[in-house]
């Protein structure tokens, strides 16, 4: 909402108090100041038009001018033609920046001197308008321009939406007023009423069909009015505004609504269709399936069963609360005009506003919802006015349709509660005051209680909470003193580490191996997963912004793939990123239920497009996801062979910790890489930290071995099929108790091993906790050893 | 001159000869050795002797090896310290030659200035609560006072699955959730995570991000209570001089509500560009909890009261890392991430 300054001077007396702070008021007040807009015009200066002649030697359509600054003539080109003799104009002097930002300087044109600028209306920022030179209706030469214009200052104002009331220059004064102690200027309710004959109920007929849709409708009937431009101060606020003026009437119906937040129309009577009464009619009523209609804005609109219209006895001619129609608008020929000021519901407003896609000042208020008693003050202000400045005869006693009359909201506060809740002591007849500033009414009953009325234009005030925010915000919460709560409490829930904290281990074991953290989106594109084939549990949201963005993902993974496929196109070859993150998985059968949220830890790897890079890549992250898992407290986990979408067929293991499946690591299957056009191969461990967090134990001290171990080497030489984690099982199954530890260390093919077999080394440590062993007795375990693993995996020894 | 005298000299002499500890060593072992050292085998054929002989040159081999021994330590001590006094030279190595990178990989910016917030918080007393993403119509907007037809019920615009389902616009539904959870009082507690809102892509918002909610329901909490927690909370974060201002504002959850400002950390308030001359850096929102909400969580009004308070990670992400495009903690370019 964009306030002027000098329009708030009009209901509030600002002596002393400038542009700056009265946004600072406003703003404490709660009523933000997003920015503030000052245009200086203390240094132009009107000047009298003597004389105008076209540039003799200029190619271009320039004119010559000399121009009356009062104690001098000057001589000023411009491009414009409109500056006649005779005519008020703002002279720019050369060293003058115009407020648009442009610095005037002396010139010479084609051997012409040009002493000082004519200025537009849009080089003073009054205006759009940069046709021709701005003609001022009064002044005299040699003034500062200021004494016919005064400076502007705006201000925009963030207005929240409970305070619809706010969102015109009454509601603001008001509230400065009541930030400053200040008297308001003026009655909310305005007296003026028509007085002509007949009364105005007679002259048009108003039904409202939709009550819930339209509280109040009320007509007023001017005729005689002379439509034409409206005076300069009007057309200067309006713009200020940012509103285009029209005509005087038009202009006077956006003033309102810029001054008392109700939104108006006028209606050309004559141009309202009649019914069998012989009167023009209006009716506020749902459209019907294909009627249409043609828009202030020249666009034809399609309307539908779910919007409010205005019709009148045979069409509809205005979008209620949104736009009015081209055929029933007012224009240069229209003489007698119907005021309309209704009250319709917010959220039917804005749906249809959404629907037709215009969002108009109009519709912007009553979407928050307007009170009824308002649309009278504005009719009568806008009749005022419109008598005023455009002649018109305004009939007494309109046509009020008004179904639901405005209920009166009492409020009981016990005024206690102030202090209690602001936790600063707030004197009762500082609180009561600032209350009435407001506009409230506040009546002590005897038992101490204050029973509040809160003024017709505030529905937002309806509990003690609403009345104590009144006072802290006029009040002033800079002087509420910031306490820590603190109390004797006999219940407490103990602290426990939340799982982001705990999960840090796994961070710090990831950045030490090089891992760098992600965060990705959770919305993906639905088709990426479904070419993946990993859409069967995908949640496809229905007003996605974008399709790259439609889908929840189910899988950490793809996002990662994107992400080494970006820094692969910035440059960087080798990539190493994790995240943790919840996937979403729908219910099988049941799409409206709420999904699962597993959070996962998924880590992603490049290596060499080499088969056997991938294979040591693969053992490498095994080591990180090992240290992961350890630093986590979470038991040793097993990896067993495995297939799942995204990796590999022959390089895919479930990671499974005390029999639950965790999730997959491996080596990503091709297809992946080359639907996001990576070349290489990649590494990827996608796994539930939940259940790893559940398993998590605190780690225990074991004693340190009093007594030296042996260790032995062991080269196992099997079919290639025979799995590692196989033979070591047998080794610790034949070893007996002084088996310490077994642990594979590499794998070899070559010439010393037959085709088809591999050679698995592995380190055996032996140790008993009561003596030294010797080496008969670890030769002899040896021995056991190799004979099982002899038998039950044909292994033979190098 | 005795033997052992003659083997003395001897030993000193090549001993004061002697460059290295390696030779100290052979000279040891060549008069010292347990077999065959020369000083041993002094003694060897003590027993043959008169006992008055074998007296004197036990006496005398003992003296010899003692004699040896110190000359010894004392060359050792000599070569060291001479060694010592040389290695400023000798093993100079060129000090600003870099370090090999240890190819280290970076925690997110947003988790580590998440953990610092959880960390001030839980300071307090309060206690992560966690919730889900995808979230019910009632528990996103219905039981937060956010009705179907409230006006500004526009500053949620969602991201919906159906018309009961949607992704949550804020942390505020594991709030209600927390209430429902914990029943009885007092309930201190801080609800990070993710959420999403349908704004197009821009470099100020995102349609996705991540904040964290605080909430306090206690007996007799005020609104300096709020104020106290959010300038102990921006105090701890941004330095002790920073200043944390309350202007009113509107949220449907709250009752009264705010909007909270901390003071610009570059001019101190003052007004400079980057806070755009206001002195101020708008933060987040706050209020104390509206009577309605505690019901809908299950916790009598009449007994007991609440402030809670929201904010963006990554807004105060930006401010404390001069991040200026939001955009960039979600691209994941590692050029960035691993500047943190």
């Amino acid at each position: 909402m964009r306030v002027s300054y000098e329009w708030l001077s009009d209901f509030v007396n600002l002596d002393g108090i400038g542009p700056k702070d009265a946004s600072e008021v406003l703003t404490r007040l709660g009523l933000e100041v997003e920015s503030l807009n000052v245009i200086d015009l203390s240094e132009i200066v009107v000047g009298k038009v003597l004389e105008q002649i076209p540039h003799p030697k200029s190619r271009n359509p320039l004119w010559v001018h000399q121009v009356d600054l009062g104690d001098r003539v000057e001589q000023i080109i411009a491009g414009a033609p409109n500056a006649i003799p005779g005519s008020l104009v703002p002279v720019a002097l050369p060293g003058t920046t115009v407020p648009n930002g442009k610095l005037v300087k002396d010139l010479n044109i084609a051997g012409y001197k040009a002493s000082g600028m004519l200025c537009s209306a849009e080089e003073l920022l009054l205006g759009d308008d940069h046709s021709g030179i701005l003609i001022l209706e009064a002044g005299k030469p040699g003034d500062s321009l200021e004494s016919v214009i005064p400076s502007q200052a705006t201000m925009d104002i963030e207005v929240t939406s409970n305070r619809p009331d706010c969102m015109g220059h009454l509601g603001v004064a008001r509230e400065l007023a009541a930030g400053l102690d200040r008297p308001l200027k003026g009655d909310f309710m305005p007296a003026f009423t028509g007085t002509a004959d007949p009364p105005g109920r007679d002259l048009v007929e108003v039904s409202i069909d939709e009550p819930d849709l339209c509280s109040r409708y009320i007509g007023g009937v001017i005729k005689g009015v002379k439509v034409g431009p409206s005076p300069g101060w009007l057309q200067r606020r309006l713009r200020a505004c940012g509103v285009r003026p029209i005509n005087n009437v038009v202009d006077i119906t956006n003033y309102v609504l810029l001054e008392y937040a109700q939104p108006l129309h006028v209606f050309d009577v004559k141009k309202l269709g009649q019914g069998e009464g012989g009167l023009p009619e209006i009716h506020v009523r749902r459209a019907k399936a294909g009627e249409r209609l043609r828009c202030l804005d020249g666009i034809e609109r399609e309307l539908t069963a779910e919007m409010l219209v205005i019709a009148d006895a045979e069409k509809p001619v205005a979008i209620a609360g949104v736009i009015g129609g081209e055929d029933s608008a007012v224009t240069e020929a229209t003489t007698d005009i119907l005021l309309e000021a209704a009250t319709f519901s917010g959220p039917s407003v804005r749906q249809t506003a959404r629907e037709v896609g215009l969002r108009t000042e109009a519709s912007a208020r009553f979407e928050k919802g307007l009170p009824a008693e308002l649309a009278l003050a504005g009719a009568r202000r806008a009749a005022s006015l419109i008598a005023e400045l455009a002649g018109g005869t305004v009939h007494r006693e309109w046509a009020d349709v008004y179904p639901r009359p405005q209920e009166p909201v009492r409020v009981r506060l016990r005024p206690a509660r102030v202090d209690e809740v602001l936790g600063v002591h707030v004197p009762l007849e500082e609180a009561e005051s600032i209350l009435k500033r407001l506009n409230f009414h506040v009546r002590a009953l005897e038992d101490g209680e204050w029973d509040v009325l809160p003024p017709v234009f505030r529905l937002d005030v309806t509990i003690p909470e609403d009345l104590v925010e009144e006072v802290g915000r006029v009040y002033g919460y800079d002087r509420v003193p910031p306490t820590l709560p603190g109390r004797r409490h006999d219940r407490w829930n103990p602290s426990v580490p939340s799982l982001g904290r705990r999960l840090d281990a796994a961070r710090e074991v990831l950045a030490g191996a090089g891992f760098t953290e992600t965060w990705n989106p959770a919305l993906v594109s639905g088709r990426a997963l479904e070419n993946l084939r990993v859409a069967a549990h995908a949640m496809r949201v229905s007003n996605a912004l974008s399709d790259d963005m439609d889908t929840l993902r189910t899988s950490l993974v793809p996002s990662l793939v994107d992400v080494v496929a970006l820094n692969r196109d910035r440059g960087r070859s080798e990539v190493r990123v994790y995240e943790i993150a919840s996937v979403f998985l729908a219910p099988v059968g049941d799409k409206t239920g709420q999904p699962e949220e597993p959070l996962r830890l998924c880590a992603v790897a490049t290596c060499g497009a080499e088969a056997d890079s991938g294979r040591k890549a693969f053992y490498a992250m095994k080591s990180v996801l090992d240290a992961c898992l350890a630093d986590l407290g979470a038991p040793i986990c097993t990896y067993q062979r495995a297939s799942a979408e995204l990796f590999h067929p022959g390089r895919c293991a479930a990671v499974v910790i005390e029999g639950r499946q965790l999730g997959y690591m491996g080596e990503l299957h091709p297809s992946v890489l080359a639907a996001a056009k990576l070349e290489g191969r990649m590494i990827a461990v996608e796994i539930d930290v939940e259940p790893v967090i559940e398993a998590a134990q605190i780690p225990r001290a074991r004693p340190l071995p009093r007594f030296p171990a042996i260790e032995r080497d062991l080269a196992v030489v099997v079919e290639d099929h025979v799995a590692a984690a196989a033979l070591q099982a047998a080794i610790a199954e034949a070893a007996g108790e002084f088996l310490e530890q077994a642990r594979a260390f590499d794998e070899y093919h070559g010439p010393q091993v037959p085709d088809g077999h591999k050679s698995i080394a592995f380190t055996l440590t032996f140790r008993s906790p009561e003596r030294t062993l010797t080496d008969a007795e670890v030769d002899k375990v040896m021995a056991d050893i190799r004979l099982s693993l002899e038998k039950r995996h044909r292994a033979r020894f190098r | 001159m005795s033997a052992s005298t003659e083997l003395t000299k001897e030993a000193l002499g090549a001993i004061a000869k002697a460059h290295s500890d390696s030779e100290l060593e052979t000279i040891a072992l060549d008069y010292l050795g347990r077999k065959s050292g020369q000083v041993t085998r002094l003694l060897s054929g003590i027993g043959q002797l008169e006992p008055k002989k074998r007296a004197a040159l036990g006496q005398a081999a003992n003296e010899a090896k003692r004699t040896i021994e110190g000359a010894l330590a004392a060359r050792r001590a000599e070569l060291e310290g001479a060694r010592l006094a040389d290695i400023a030279e000798t093993e100079a190595i060129d000090i600003t030659f870099p370090g090999a990178p240890l190819g280290r990989g970076h925690i997110h910016v947003l988790t580590q200035v998440q953990r610092q917030i959880e960390t001030v918080l839980e300071n307090l007393g309060y206690q992560v609560e966690l919730g889900p993403e995808v979230e019910t119509e009632w528990y996103n907007f219905e039981a937060l006072n956010i009705s179907a037809g409230h006006p500004a019920r526009e500053n949620w615009d969602s991201f919906y699955f159906t018309p009961e389902l949607l992704l949550r616009a804020h942390t505020s539904p594991v709030q209600i959730r927390a209430m429902q959870r914990i029943k009885e009082p007092p309930i201190y507690i801080i609800t990070p995570g993710r959420c999403y809102r349908r704004d197009a892509p821009e470099a100020t918002r995102l349609p996705y991000f991540s904040q964290v909610e605080g909430l306090a329901v206690d007996r007799g909490l005020t609104v300096g209570d709020m104020k106290g927690t959010l300038l102990f909370m921006i105090q701890s974060l941004y330095g002790k001089e920073r200043k944390v201002r309350v202007r009113p504002s509107y949220f449907p959850f709250t009752e009264p509500s705010f909007e909270f400002d901390v003071s610009c950390g570059i001019c101190g308030g003052s007004g400079c560009k980057s806070c755009r001359h206001k002195g101020w850096l708008e933060v987040g929102g706050c209020g104390m909890v509206h009577p309605q909400v505690l019901r809908n969580g299950g916790i009598d009004p009449e007994h007991w009261n609440g402030y809670a308070w929201g904010f963006g990670i990554e807004r105060m992400a930006m401010s404390k890392h001069n991040v200026d495009d939001i955009r960039l903690f979600y691209e994941s370019d590692l050029r960035f991430l691993d500047q943190f």
